[in-house]
């Protein structure tokens, strides 16, 4: 009981202290002296939560309550396998971008507004993967949204604002729409805690089996908006590059993984049985197939680097949501690899796209040319990570499009088994269309190019330490996919 | 003695004027220990009640003054008499840059009286009486600065109240003539012999009288005197334009359909359908037009006319787990809006801005005031853990329970209505502390938080928010017993 609370708590307190403390924005003289106590002070705050979140992770077995909302709502945690699997990576996200936000932040303001919400959410990210029901999940999920929209809004521009509205406002849209299922699915079950093989009353489903049905789509649809499904994508490329950049490296790689695991568990409160081979899944798969096309599309024909990678996050995320929706062994294991690959290649990627935004100011494509030859090794963390999100093995997002494609073959559906694993592959020539240029154009830049005008522009070791820790991760998911099996054994999704 | 409660607030109201008081604080301290007093009587009561009814009046036939404390006005009576210290406070510190103070305070405290009186009535006829009474004590208080908008506004408010009473009046005869009796009864009081071949002239009449209670409770299309009525010093908008007055009127109906029509009687007829479409509608209607509105206390009325839609939503749903949810709502808007709106008056009181354009960067100047609003707003928005979730939650699985699937689409209008409120408030939040890049801040120079007279009571009410938001099993028990018919 104690270490999960603790890894919850600990992060929130420690948010809410330097929110406190440093209320007032550093004065720019006395503000370096202040400056490295707040950075030290956060970085210490960091590390003891990953060291918590990891002792909670493998210590705790017991599922306990916390306390009761009403008699019936109790607020019930418990760490199971696809929690640990979200937890990890996590840990390790934010571990990542928070340490190269103590670099990438020197150039923003209010500083500590940032690292304050940044712990927040740690706290609340924490809660959401060791929530043990429903609507201690729905909980967290709600305050995820609230904890990081002041990320996506903190350089305080106009176009920052609206695009920070925007994500609050679909995610909360979302997020009622999963409620009004909420309602339903409580009325109709056993229990509002993650079990295995489903919670729904069996005499419900005789009666009014068809309206479960559309009340789960309901749920997938309000919960696929954190996860950027068609047709409610449309925050994600608007929110994502306005963060700065670290945050948007979490935005991308974590949260909008929260609709992933929020997915992932109302498939399970529902049993996969149940939702197998119904116009349902039809209707999702489809929805995935097209958010997966349109994304890398999207991505294909986006000149600025952020927004690009944004839009290519909500290809990637359907990848995900399509093995979620196959809803077999081979699909799931996919989906659940390509959760850790993504994550950790979506990281790298908007970190290298930071590293360059904090060294030269560039933000479009087509400004980079030469830039593999002023920042090398963060260039080539681009090109390895950029090879994982294409598929090319050894790295983790061959395994997991592997598994995929393996997944929706063997399902049986009609069409879509064939039509899947074909969108999966145009997409990844997709994906090579839009990443591989920044690596050509970058270490050859060109006959024409003025060579003389490079400078070594390598950032430190806080940026690149980060960046390079996330891309041999990414690597070390493909070559080692077995090293997370025990996460992955199938059965107690 | 209850008489007494009814009676102190009146004595003291009227008293203020005519003592000489040589210092400002002893007003003060006068009106806060009698309002104290009486609080503390009320609760008194409650606790210790009984099931006696105390006769006031005999008229003729079954025609009486009466009152008497039963579950539903434990919940009423509880919740005003809990809010009404606290306001007073509060407006003592608001009144400071008003004029008039002594009317305002007579006029104030006879409310509570009066509110006191509504939620004690034992039968149609008292309620009715003090219904009536109660528009006539707050129109001076909408009137109080006496601009032509003002003005205006009372007297708008006047003929809509005063129509809408004559509606429910019509209920009142027919209960009369139909019922065994006026009292209130759970289940009703219609005599099944007498209205046999009536029934549908009885529902007629009952959707009339639900929309002449439905003034005060803004049901649309009858509340366009709300927003007005906001021109009114905060202390009244807050208290009796969020609480007293309009849940006055959710309480008048909630009376109308479980105590005197009965629900049995109502439910699966085309009386429920048809109040069922005019509280779905207003429920989105409000929270569209708050989106609308840039006057800061217009916003934050719409605001309170789609709440006040909620608990007569879970009123219409007529089950016993529909009343739980209207009750549950009841008091968890009156704390939620009395907090937002006392943020409101304070911003007003402190800065003297408007309008919701106004409130750029006033957050960091403003720290508990916009910290409290924005909890305030996450409430109203049902973020899990704050009051707001759970009344929701109530309302939510009575629409599931009820079967109904008018109801369910009744759910859809709640979380329509969730979201657009986090539109209207969120935005407002995300002005105050994040004004924008070039923002100057020399213009929010000298805004800063309010003393302690405005603070307390908005401290212990967003302490009541988060309380109830963690912790509500007890008082939704209560609830539940209340619409069970178990207090």
């Amino acid at each position: 009981m104690y270490p999960i609370l603790l890894s919850i708590l600990f992060p929130i307190l420690a948010g809410l202290f330097l929110l406190i403390r440093y209320r007032t924005p550093l004065s720019s003289r006395a503000g370096t002296a202040k400056r490295k106590t707040l950075v030290i002070l956060t970085g210490s705050f960091l590390i003891i939560t990953v060291l918590l979140t990891v002792i909670a992770i493998f210590t705790a077995k017991e599922g306990f309550t916390l306390f009761y909302l009403t008699e019936t709502l109790p607020v019930y945690f418990r760490i199971d396998k696809a929690g640990t699997l979200f937890s990890l990576l996590a840990v390790v996200v934010l571990l990542c971008a928070g340490f190269f936000s103590f670099e990438y932040m020197k150039h923003e303001e209010r500083e500590s507004r940032y690292y304050g919400f940044y712990l927040l959410l740690f706290g609340v990210l924490n809660a959401l993967c060791f929530a043990g029901n429903l609507i201690t999940f729905y909980l967290f999920f709600e305050l995820l949204t609230l904890t990081s929209t002041p990320l996506v809004l903190h350089t305080g521009s106009k176009e920052a604002v609206m695009a920070g509205l925007k994500y609050l406002f679909y995610s909360l849209c979302g997020a009622y729409t999963a409620l009004f299922g909420i309602y339903f699915l409580y009325k109709n079950s056993v229990t509002l805690a993650f079990t295995a093989g489903g919670v729904l009353k069996a005499s419900a489903i005789a009666e009014h089996g068809g309206f479960l049905l559309a009340v789960a789509f309901v749920m997938i649809l309000g919960f696929g908006v954190k996860a950027g499904m068609f047709p409610m994508h449309a925050w994600l490329p608007a929110a994502h590059p306005v963060a700065p950049a670290p945050a948007s490296a979490v935005l991308s790689a974590m949260i909008v993984k929260a609709g992933v695991l929020a997915i992932i568990r109302v498939v399970t409160m529902f049993g996969r049985d149940f939702l197998r081979n119904t116009w349902m899944q039809t209707a999702w798969i489809c929805l995935t197939l097209i958010t997966v096309f349109m994304g890398s599309l999207l991505a294909y024909r986006e000149p600025v680097l952020k927004k690009r990678l944004a839009y290519s996050t909500v290809s990637q995320l359907s990848y995900i949501l399509f093995g979620l929706a196959v809803m077999n062994e081979e699909a799931l294991a996919g989906s659940l690899l390509h959760v850790l690959a993504h994550g950790f290649v979506k990281a790298a990627l908007f970190l290298c796209a930071g590293a360059i935004i904090y060294k030269t100011g560039k933000t479009r494509v087509e400004e980079m040319r030469g830039i593999g030859r002023e920042m090398p090794l963060t260039m080539w963390c681009f090109t390895i990570a950029s090879l994982g999100l294409i598929g090319i093995p050894p790295t983790g997002g061959f395994i997991s499009k592997w598994y995929l494609a393996i997944g929706s073959l063997k399902s049986g559906l009609p069409v879509l088994a064939v039509l899947g694993p074909i969108v999966l592959l145009v997409s990844a020539l997709l994906t090579a269309g839009y990443l591989l240029p920044l690596t050509i154009n970058g270490f050859f830049p060109g006959a024409n190019f003025d060579y003389d005008k490079l400078q070594k522009k390598e950032p430190c070791k806080l940026m690149t330490v980060p960046i390079l820790i996330l891309t041999v991760l990414s690597v070390l998911v493909g070559i080692f996919p077995d090293g997370i099996a025990p996460v992955l054994a199938l059965a107690g999704l | 003695m209850i008489i007494s409660v009814i009676l102190i607030p009146f004595i003291a109201g009227i008293l203020i004027p005519v003592i000489p008081f040589k210092k400002r604080w002893q007003k003060e301290i006068f009106l806060e220990t009698a309002v104290v007093a009486n609080s503390v009587l009320v609760w008194y009561l409650l606790l210790h009640h009984s099931d006696s009814t105390f006769l006031l009046a005999h008229f003729t036939g079954n025609l009486n003054i009466s009152f008497r404390v039963d579950g539903m006005s434990m919940v009423f009576a509880g919740l005003v008499s809990f809010l009404w210290p606290f306001a007073t406070l509060y407006a003592f510190e608001y009144m400071t840059r008003e004029k008039h103070e002594n009317v305002f305070f007579l006029f104030y405290t006879l409310t509570y009286g009066v509110t006191l009186g509504i939620a004690f009535a034992a039968n149609l006829l008292t309620m009715y009486f003090f219904y009536e009474l109660l528009t006539l004590v707050t129109v001076p208080l909408v009137m109080h600065t006496l601009t032509r908008e003002a003005v205006l506004a009372s007297r708008k408010y006047l003929y809509y109240s005063l129509g809408g009473a004559a509606f429910a009046f019509i209920g009142l005869i027919m209960v009369i003539v139909y019922g065994s009796t006026t009292d209130f009864i759970l289940g009703g009081v219609f005599d099944p012999a007498k209205i046999a071949g009536h029934t549908d002239v009885l529902l007629l009449i009952y959707v009339m009288a639900f929309m002449g209670f439905g003034v005060k409770a803004a049901v649309c299309p009858l509340n366009s005197w709300l927003p007005q009525a906001g021109v009114a010093p905060t202390p009244v908008t807050a208290l009796l334009h969020a609480v007293a007055v309009v849940k006055a009127g959710a309480f008048a109906i909630l009376r109308l359909t479980y105590y005197s029509f009965g629900t049995d009687f109502l439910r699966g007829t085309w009386a429920q359908t048809v109040v069922m479409i005019v509280v779905m509608f207003t429920i989105v209607y409000g929270c569209s037009r708050a989106v609308k509105e840039t006057h800061l206390k217009r916003r934050l009325a719409y605001s309170t006319i789609s709440n006040l839609s909620y608990i007569l939503f879970g009123a219409v749903i007529m089950t016993p787990l529909g009343l739980a949810g209207a009750l549950t709502h009841l008091v968890f808007h009156a704390l939620m809006k009395i907090c937002s709106f006392f943020c409101a008056g304070a911003i007003m009181h402190q800065t003297d801005r408007h309008y919701v354009h106004q409130l750029n960067g006033l957050g960091y100047k403003m720290p508990c005031i916009f910290g409290i609003f924005t909890i305030s707003a996450l409430a109203l928005m049902g973020v899990p853990g704050l009051a707001g979730f759970v009344s929701k939650w109530n309302l939510a699985q009575a629409a599931v329970d009820s079967g109904n699937p008018l109801a369910w689409g009744g759910i859809a209008c709640l979380l329509i209505s969730a979201l657009l409120t986090a539109i209207y408030m969120l935005t407002m939040v995300v002005r105050a502390f994040f004004p924008g890049k070039d923002f100057d801040y020399s213009t929010v120079a000298e805004a800063k938080d309010p003393n302690w007279k405005m603070l307390l009571p908005l401290f212990v009410f967003t302490l009541c928010i988060i309380g109830f938001g963690l912790y509500s099993q007890p008082i939704v028990n209560f609830f539940n017993d209340v619409a069970g018919g178990g207090v």
